[in-house]
């Protein structure tokens, strides 16, 4: 997998989440399940809101001085007999996680949770090379076996599928017998992956946050699979995004509590684990570790209009409160990082070319900002898209030029006053039983999902009433 | 590993962070002082109040927490083993289960004599895993252990039942002292484990339909002995 999940047009995109009715109702259950959770998880660490300040100051200052706390963890992972290396492009990183296993003879390889390691497409670039990948985390894995559907969720990447077309996969692909119940199925994911991770050469994780002056690599999950992905294989990769770094333990845990309380409303994860390479004397972890840490595009955010979007901890918060990801779902964005800030942050990564329509998916109501623990402006950030896309004249000339006829008509009172005259007759064609029904250009998309009322009357509008009630002679 | 050694681009990566940043590259940097910050929102807790604290979690991170006392521990933990269908158990070579006089049946310790693969053998054998705990977060109803050659890591995770003994006096509020403490140590340049758990239960996951299930590829089953 890619960033880009799908080929198709974002209106094809969107329209199939749309109707798609079992997405939708999966979605905004849990929705509506995260975003209580997450409150309550919020309100219960008392300042909320301090935290979150907390927070920002953390991923501020750390991005600020991104090149010192990078080569301090880099010194640190050497002096424990680590290797980290330094990957510009996604192919780099790719192509050296590809030459690590190569080197080791691998071809068993298990891998726990990663959205990084989709960017840079690092498991196209395995399977290509001959490696048995097994992706281990739950939804991950559920994914992998039905054909490598893309996730759709950060956090839980197979939110839009239910247990029935899990069973289904579950038995065409792997022989199941039992029935639909999650817990079941959870059970025989764990039987064949037990012994996956026993059999395993190399294992490979993400990381979410480094620790500068550990050498150590910081891994927030539930299942148990990044830990065992960690001990078990002699050989650890782990593969992070640039910016995913803090200067010590105490800065990790209080990102952490933000994290697990945003993500999904618990206090901490089943599992937070500080690792790097097997020390001296242990019996188990990595003899060989490796650290990745990948450019691809973020050293362009870094000190750009968008630098706050690289504080994001990739919690999921803003997707489980926005409106449009409720209902378009999150395949539609065409992204492996979907809702508010796959919006903000996949037009940046690849390109306006292929993503300019998804900072338009947004009713910027700013739910997703007042969520964001590391107070991240993401609605606005999506508006100094839309600037930038208008000034580059991206948006279609039928737009262009009904808004430059819109800004005439609002920039001049007398010509507005002349419209609103001739609004209502002009709109008697258009109009059933006073609301609009059909239109050209804008309006016929309003038109198409919401009501428009027809104009009223020159004789019953505001302006008149208030002439008359004023006795006055305002415009 | 040479061809892969020579690709090593760290400075030039790092040349271009900071020029990104608008600047030469940064060689002195002070964290800023975050702990100022925090806010406190228990005030003084007592001993008791901790182990409140730990009680209510536990209920909420599917955890039996059982109190117990050192001269009752080999009691509880031989009724725990039997109640969870007995051996084999693994347990770590913490000096703790020697200085409590605790004597296990049908168990194996961590040893580094084992070696990997003896370990991870035994604790894929074992039905259940008994450790110590380092520090205990009783906010977050979570045992601190670190890795070390008579603790390995996948014991923590490869048997189906895990109990953690925590000692009353190792319990700590939350995270924010547990992780200040394990900092002062690294930067004192004390040794710490290649390995630091924060283990807040059994294993879980609602990746199907949100529904929680507890019980994935960690442990299905936890139990806290306090002492």
């Amino acid at each position: 997998m890619s960033l880009k999940t799908d080929n198709r047009e974002f209106g094809e995109r969107t329209a199939d989440g749309i109707g798609n009715a079992f997405m939708r109702s999966a979605v905004s259950s849990a929705q509506d399940s995260l975003k209580t959770r997450r409150l309550t998880a919020a309100t219960a660490l008392g300042d909320w809101e301090a935290w979150r300040v907390v927070g920002q100051t953390i991923r501020q200052h750390t991005l600020q001085n991104l090149d010192f706390y990078l080569n301090q963890l880099a010194d640190n992972i050497e002096a424990k007999g680590g290797q980290i290396y330094f990957a510009a492009t996604k192919e780099e990183a790719s192509s050296y996680i590809r030459d690590v296993v190569v080197s080791k003879q691998a071809r068993k390889i298990v891998k726990s949770k990663s959205m990084v390691t989709e960017e840079i497409e690092m498991n196209k670039v395995l399977l290509e090379a001959g490696c048995d990948l097994i992706e281990t985390d739950l939804g991950e894995y559920i994914l992998q076996i039905d054909d490598w559907d893309p996730p759709s969720h950060i956090v839980a990447p197979a939110l839009h599928k239910d247990r029935n077309q899990i069973k289904r996969v579950f038995t065409e692909k792997l022989g199941y017998t039992g029935d639909e119940s999650p817990e079941k199925l959870a059970r025989h994911a764990r039987e064949v992956l037990r012994q996956k991770f026993l059999e395993a050469d190399v294992g490979i994780t993400g990381c979410n946050f480094a620790v500068a002056n550990m050498g150590a690599i910081n891994l927030v999950t539930n299942e148990g699979n990044g830990d065992l992905t960690a001990a078990i294989p002699k050989t650890q990769i782990a593969v992070m995004g640039m910016e995913r770094i803090v200067p010590t333990m105490e800065e990790m845990e209080v990102l952490d509590n933000l994290l697990c309380r945003s993500a999904v409303g618990q206090k901490l994860t089943s599992y937070i684990t500080v690792m790097g390479p097997k020390a001296a004397g242990e019996s188990d972890g990595p003899e060989e570790f490796h650290l990745v840490v990948v450019d691809n595009g973020r050293s362009e955010i870094l000190g750009s209009e968008f630098n706050e979007a690289l504080q994001c901890i990739r919690c999921g918060a803003c997707l489980n409160v926005c409106p449009i990801y409720r209902h378009i779902g999150g395949h539609a964005y065409g992204s492996i990082y979907p809702g508010p800030i796959g919006a903000v942050i996949t037009p940046l990564l690849g390109g306006y070319d292929d993503y300019k329509e998804l900072p338009f998916a947004s009713s910027l109501c700013g739910a997703c900002t007042d969520v964001c623990p590391v107070k991240i402006p993401l609605h606005e950030q999506l508006i100094m898209h839309r600037q930038n896309i208008v000034k580059e004249k991206r948006t279609g000339a039928a737009e262009r030029f009904q808004m430059k006829a819109a800004g005439r008509l609002l920039s001049s009172p007398s010509m507005f006053g002349k419209v609103l005259r001739l609004a209502n007759p002009g709109s008697r064609m258009m109009s059933k039983h006073g609301r609009i029904v059909r239109g050209p250009g804008l309006i016929q998309g309003w038109v198409g999902v919401r009501d428009l009322n027809q104009p009223v009357k020159q004789a019953d509008s505001f302006r008149t009433w208030m002439k008359e009630r004023q006795g006055g002679t305002q415009q | 590993m040479t061809a892969i050694s020579k690709h090593n681009n760290r400075e030039s990566f790092l040349n271009r962070v900071a020029s990104s940043l608008g600047r030469e590259r940064a060689y002195n940097v002070k964290r800023p002082d975050i702990k100022g910050m925090i806010p406190d929102s228990y005030g003084t807790l007592t001993s008791d109040d901790l182990i409140n604290i730990l009680k209510e979690q536990c209920f909420f991170i599917h955890t039996q927490l059982i109190e117990s006392t050192p001269e009752l521990l080999q009691k509880t933990l031989d009724d725990l083993i039997a109640a969870n269908g007995g051996g084999p158990v693994m347990t770590s070579g913490d000096p703790r289960f020697n200085r409590y006089e605790l004597s296990i049946p049908d168990s194996s310790v961590w040893t580094e004599a084992s070696g990997r693969e003896g370990n991870i053998r035994r604790a894929e054998a074992a039905n259940t895993a008994i450790i110590f705990a380092d520090y205990v977060l009783a906010e977050s109803g979570t045992v601190v252990i670190e890795s070390r050659p008579d603790q390995g890591r996948s014991l923590h995770f490869l048997p189906e039942h895990y109990i953690a003994v925590i000692e009353k006096e190792r319990i700590v509020l939350r995270s924010t002292q547990a992780a200040a403490d394990l900092n002062r140590r690294i930067e004192a340049g004390e040794p710490v484990g290649s390995s630091i758990n924060f283990i807040s239960g059994p294993s879980n996951s609602a990746d199907i339909e949100m529904q929680l299930v507890v019980g994935v590829h960690g442990p299905l089953r936890a139990t806290y002995v306090l002492i």
